[in-house]
């Protein structure tokens, strides 16, 4: 029997308040004239503006009529006369809805509706003379976890029950009451403000509630209610509160989430469509806005609205925010990916508004790479801004709100790091909770408070701009300042001496999945960066100009790498849309890079590692696909024609143990090595689990996607070895060993190879994965005495303890690193060297290469069907540095390129040539170098060359580079 | 068009669309049922999807179901 609780006890006079303010609230308009000639027409959005239409008329739409389909959008319209007896009014259009609606009247977008907010302002925008045209734009995709508003989550889904248009009028005594009360409760519910004045609030708010007369029809001592509010509550200034608060306007906007990337281009129209009306009504409105990928679209596809916003930009109300493209991961994308999110960006903001922003913006990413701060401040951003870490660590509360970021090359950027989140609603309870938890109260001047609903955008309402015009009439409330973004670091943090530093990277103790879920997005977005880099080295060798076009396929791959595409946290639908832009990325790129006779070597140093290059008559098959091991020998930037060595000698024994020039092997039937003797430096390298491929159950909870959880090895999932390692076959350089191990539901084909000329040993992994919340690892407890790992951040690297002595080394069990990590002890260490992976796992002696996950929300299918990716294990003497893991590593990960033009520019040799480039004005040729070795040093040219900043703006000439650790270099030719 | 691949092909994109998800069962006699994964699994009106479903099946392959759907919620949102 269903135990239903019943509370037996009379109504408290607060529950007494309460329910006499819901009364309130129904008095808030004064007249409702129902639009009853609604029609709709339904459609599916399949491209940014294109819709495939599911009728080719309209129908009739009445109240209590089903609207919306699955993935759906509705067009509804109407022409409207107004009556005589709403001339003259201040007009609203009001239509409340779970879904997301914009309005246009006779041309002109007037503003939009959806869970948040229900009505716009009328009479400004028309002629109540003139025929009304009511063409409206629906779409139904409200974020999953809506805190706020309860109402609209019992209904979210794809089909609505139309509750009617209504043209009306607002009480706005009532209203002005209704805000007065909101603001009050909210106060008197708070554990955070005084116990007395929440006592006073009750009380007097019911005194206030006794003086309006709601057994009538129509009500009456609003006025009365209102001065006795004035009078007795906000006159009141015996409680003192304490704080200073920066209130910031802003709606975070997901390009892609639970939503495609074309549905965002309507997702952000609303958002801006909404926040322009707001700036109608108030004038000390203002209100920031990121991501000038999204200015973009509005610029195309809405250029009325877009002109709006611009008068909205020059006048200081609207604020585009955030140097970046887009909000991008900030682990996974390369240096020079983050790079030109800073480029992209900033050159799309000078266009459309003649300025830059001098701020990252990025509320929502999943941590932070240390080389940011260097990006950051050398694409003219001089303030960083991100709300994860403060309120979604699971471990360490992160010590600072207002600081100073140092980057691995020991630059600094301004930060903060709010101290709540980034969506609310300006209420005094999350004012004041942002003052409590803000942790640089003494020396970091304001904290930072922004307002506003997002994920799925949508931003302030009305209802928070009067409670913000409420805030000094409150004496318990911190001191409150509606401010620019801008204005807030500015006036707060530049050049702020008592900032206190830090100096590392700003990992978020949440979210470790994410460098691993949807690996298929992490493996291509790593190719497509090297391959946009070939791409533009061999433009400029041929002196073709295809920025154009490589701008084009560079915004797209930027795009995705938004920090709900690239970390995978999406729904399948993302996922194709992602793949399908990578096969256009991809297919422009091949014909930019075309073909020729000769290999030509786009690492400026010579290639050395034995690598294996596709040849349909080859003796090798890698990825399926035939080619030979061999060792090119091209000097840096230079091309070569290629011929493989047949060597006919014996060079590998196959018995108990497996003999290279190298390696004594003992294998295990499962692919895993059991002892890996290193002939050449006489010394084992193997003391525990060696390449064991490891497979848990890995059940984070509601956040599926993006979580992995610190107790993820509790339970292992055993799997059979339906074929046990054998030799597979060899040639001159590379013998394979084969093993197949199965669950219940995938199989794992691994494919050893050991080799001739090379330390390395590569694993390929060939994987038909149907699991359900499992994530597999490739394990290696390495015989190395170190308490570090070293990880590849694609400019530099960073050293992780391998400890677990203090929370802060417990929080981190798993990281994000780029092509290599490596543990060594002084004399030797084993490097790991992957093709797309980025999550490690770090713990005590032993490091984890993280494979797959089988995650099932947001996408129900995510990782499932096949795989293909090889890692390399690379045993090595000296230090990874010296012992060049990092070359190797880049070796294995950007392919030669058949071209026979040639390289006519300096080498660079001692820095790594990141980048080579037409400039964005076509002027000159813009070259980045980045040193990644931690060492520094100085490179004397033939010529005078500019150094630029990464805006490729001059600094400075000279013909001797300088360089310092980590540091990135742009120099113009 | 057979049910089973007007699921698939038709119904099952637009539902992923909204981050839902449905899968093909069985049709026996006029029962059609469908397996609801994703949002369509928590959402507490799922009835009136179904109910656009069959009609959807009546309007564009004229036979008339009546859907069996069946929840399959995650585990952490099976509460």
């Amino acid at each position: 029997m269903a135990h239903i609780k019943v509370v037996r006890r009379s109504m408290r006079p607060e529950e007494w308040t309460d329910l006499r303010f819901g009364w309130l609230k129904r008095h808030i308009y004064s007249s409702k004239w129902e639009i009853e000639n609604l029609e709709i027409r339904d459609a599916r959005q399949v491209s940014e503006m294109e819709f495939e239409y599911y009728s080719d008329s309209y129908r009739p739409l009445k109240k209590g009529d089903m609207y919306f389909t699955p993935d759906g959008t509705a067009f509804i319209r109407a022409d409207v006369t107004l009556p005589d007896e709403l001339k003259g009014k201040e007009l609203w259009f009001s239509l409340k809805t779970a879904a997301e609606i914009c309005v246009k009247v006779n041309g002109k977008y007037i503003g939009g509706v959806d869970p948040n907010r229900e009505r716009m302002l009328l009479s400004p925008y028309i002629d109540e003379n003139e025929v009304l045209h009511f063409d409206m734009m629906g779409y139904n995709r409200s974020k999953p976890d809506d805190e706020r508003n309860p109402e609209s989550l019992s209904v979210r889904g794809c089909r609505q029950i139309f509750e009617g248009a209504y043209i009306t009028t607002v009480n706005h005594a009532v209203q002005e009451l209704v805000w007065d009360f909101e603001l009050l409760l909210d106060i008197a519910k708070s554990d955070l403000f005084n116990e007395d004045y929440r006592a006073f609030l009750n009380r007097e708010l019911n005194n206030a509630m006794n003086l309006i007369n709601f057994d009538e029809d129509t009500i009456s001592g609003v006025e009365e209610a209102k001065k006795y509010v004035d009078e007795v509550i906000y006159a009141n200034d015996t409680y003192k509160g304490s704080g200073d608060v920066a209130l910031i306007a802003h709606s975070h906007l997901d390009v892609a989430y639970y939503w495609r990337r074309i549905h965002a281009v309507q997702k952000n129209l609303r958002t801006v469509l909404i926040q322009l009306r707001l700036m109608d009504k108030y004038p000390d409105f203002k209100y920031t806005h990121t991501q000038p990928y999204v200015y973009e679209t509005l610029e195309r596809y809405y250029p009325e609205v877009f002109e709006e916003l611009k008068e909205k930009v020059a006048a200081g109300q609207f604020e585009p925010v955030g140097a970046m493209y887009v909000e991008p991961d900030c682990n996974v994308p390369s240096a020079e990916s983050l790079i030109r999110q800073c480029l992209y960006g900033q050159k799309t903001y000078e266009r459309m508004f003649g300025k830059r922003v001098n701020n990252a913006w990025l509320p929502d990413v999943f941590g932070n790479s240390w080389i940011l701060p260097q990006i950051l401040k050398k694409s003219g951003v001089d303030y960083f801004v991100s709300n994860k870490m403060s309120t979604w660590n699971d471990t360490n509360r992160f010590p600072h709100n207002n600081f100073k970021w140092k980057g691995i090359d020991g630059s600094e950027v301004y930060a903060s790091v709010p101290p709540t989140h980034f969506i609310t609603w300006n209420m005094p309870s999350q004012i004041q909770e942002n003052w409590e938890a803000y942790q640089d109260k003494d020396q970091g001047g304001q904290t930072l408070n922004m307002f506003g609903y997002g994920d799925g955008g949508s931003g302030c309402t009305e209802e928070m701009v009067e409670m913000m015009h409420r805030f000094d009439k409150l004496s318990v409330m911190p001191k409150c300042e509606h401010i620019s973004g801008a204005e807030f670091l500015e006036k707060n943090l530049k050049d702020n001496d008592n900032l206190t530093v830090w100096d590392g990277e700003l990992y978020l103790e949440m979210h470790r999945g994410t460098f691993t879920t949807k690996s298929d997005l992490k493996k291509i977005n790593r190719r497509l960066e090297y391959k946009i880099r070939a791409a533009e080295m061999v433009s400029l060798m041929r002196n073709e100009d295809n920025t154009e076009r490589i701008t084009e396929a560079y915004k797209k791959l930027l795009i995705n790498q938004f920090h709900d595409i690239l970390p995978g946290s999406h729904i399948h639908p993302v996922y194709k849309d992602a793949m399908a832009d990578y096969r256009e990325i991809e297919a422009e790129l091949d014909k930019i890079i075309g073909t020729g006779k000769k290999y030509f070597n786009t690492l400026n140093f010579t290639r050395k590692s034995l690598t294996f290059v596709p040849n349909k008559k080859g003796s090798s098959v890698r990825y399926g696909e035939k080619g030979n091991w061999l060792i090119p020998d091209i000097p840096s930037l230079s091309s070569a024609c290629l011929r493989s060595t047949a060597f006919k000698g014996e060079w590998i024994t196959a018995g108990e143990r497996v003999e290279t020039p190298y390696y004594s092997v003992l294998f295990n039937p499962d692919g895993s090595i059991a002892s890996l003797y290193d002939k050449e430096l006489c010394r084992e390298w193997v003391k525990g689990d060696f390449n064991k491929l490891k497979l848990y159950t890995d059940n984070p909870g509601n956040y599926d996607a993006w979580d992995i959880l610190p107790n993820y090895k509790d339970k292992q999932i055993p799997y059979e070895i339906s074929e046990p390692l054998h030799f597979a076959g060899v040639d001159g350089e590379c013998a394979e060993f084969i093993c197949t191990l199965r669950t219940e539901k995938s199989e794992w084909q691994r494919i050893i190879r050991l080799f001739r000329r090379s330390r390395g040993i590569e694993v390929e992994n060939n994987v038909n994965w149907n699991e359900k919340h499992v994530l597999a690892k490739a394990e290696f407890t390495p015989d190395v005495l170190t308490r570090k790992v070293l990880c590849d951040t694609s400019a530099g690297y960073t050293e992780r303890e391998t400890h677990r002595n203090t929370t802060w080394q417990q929080a981190r069990f798993e990281c994000c690193h780029h092509k290599w990590c490596d543990m060594s002890e002084f004399g030797g260490g084993v490097a790991l060297i992957n093709d797309g992976k980025y999550g490690i796992g770090i713990d005590e002696g032993a490091m984890s290469l993280s494979l797959l996950r089988a995650t099932i929300r947001p996408d129900v299918v995510s990782d499932m069907g096949k795989h293909s990716f090889c890692y390399m294990i690379l045993p090595h003497g000296g230090d990874p540095i010296s012992a060049g893991i990092n070359e190797t590593a880049t070796e294995y990960n950007v392919p030669l390129v058949k071209c026979d033009a040639e390289w006519t520019l300096p080498h660079f040799e001692g820095l790594f040539l990141q980048a080579a480039k037409k400039s964005e004005d076509g002027t000159m040729t813009v070259i980045r170098l980045s040193e990644q070795k931690g060492t520094r040093g100085k490179i004397q040219l033939d010529r005078k060359v500019k150094i630029l900043n990464m805006l490729e703006e001059t600094e400075c000439e000279t013909d001797v580079i300088e360089y310092k650790p980590f540091e990135i270099i742009t120099v113009g030719l | 068009m057979t049910v089973k691949s007007y699921v698939e092909s038709i119904l099952q994109p637009k539902l992923q669309g909204d981050g839902g998800w449905v899968e093909f069962v069985s049709l026996e006699s006029e029962e059609l049922t469908l397996i609801f994964r994703g949002e369509c699994s928590k959402y507490l009106i799922l009835h009136r999807c179904v109910a656009w479903i069959e009609e959807q099946i009546k309007a564009d392959l004229k036979k008339t179901v009546k859907v069996n759907a069946i929840r399959k919620r995650p585990y952490f949102q099976d509460v």
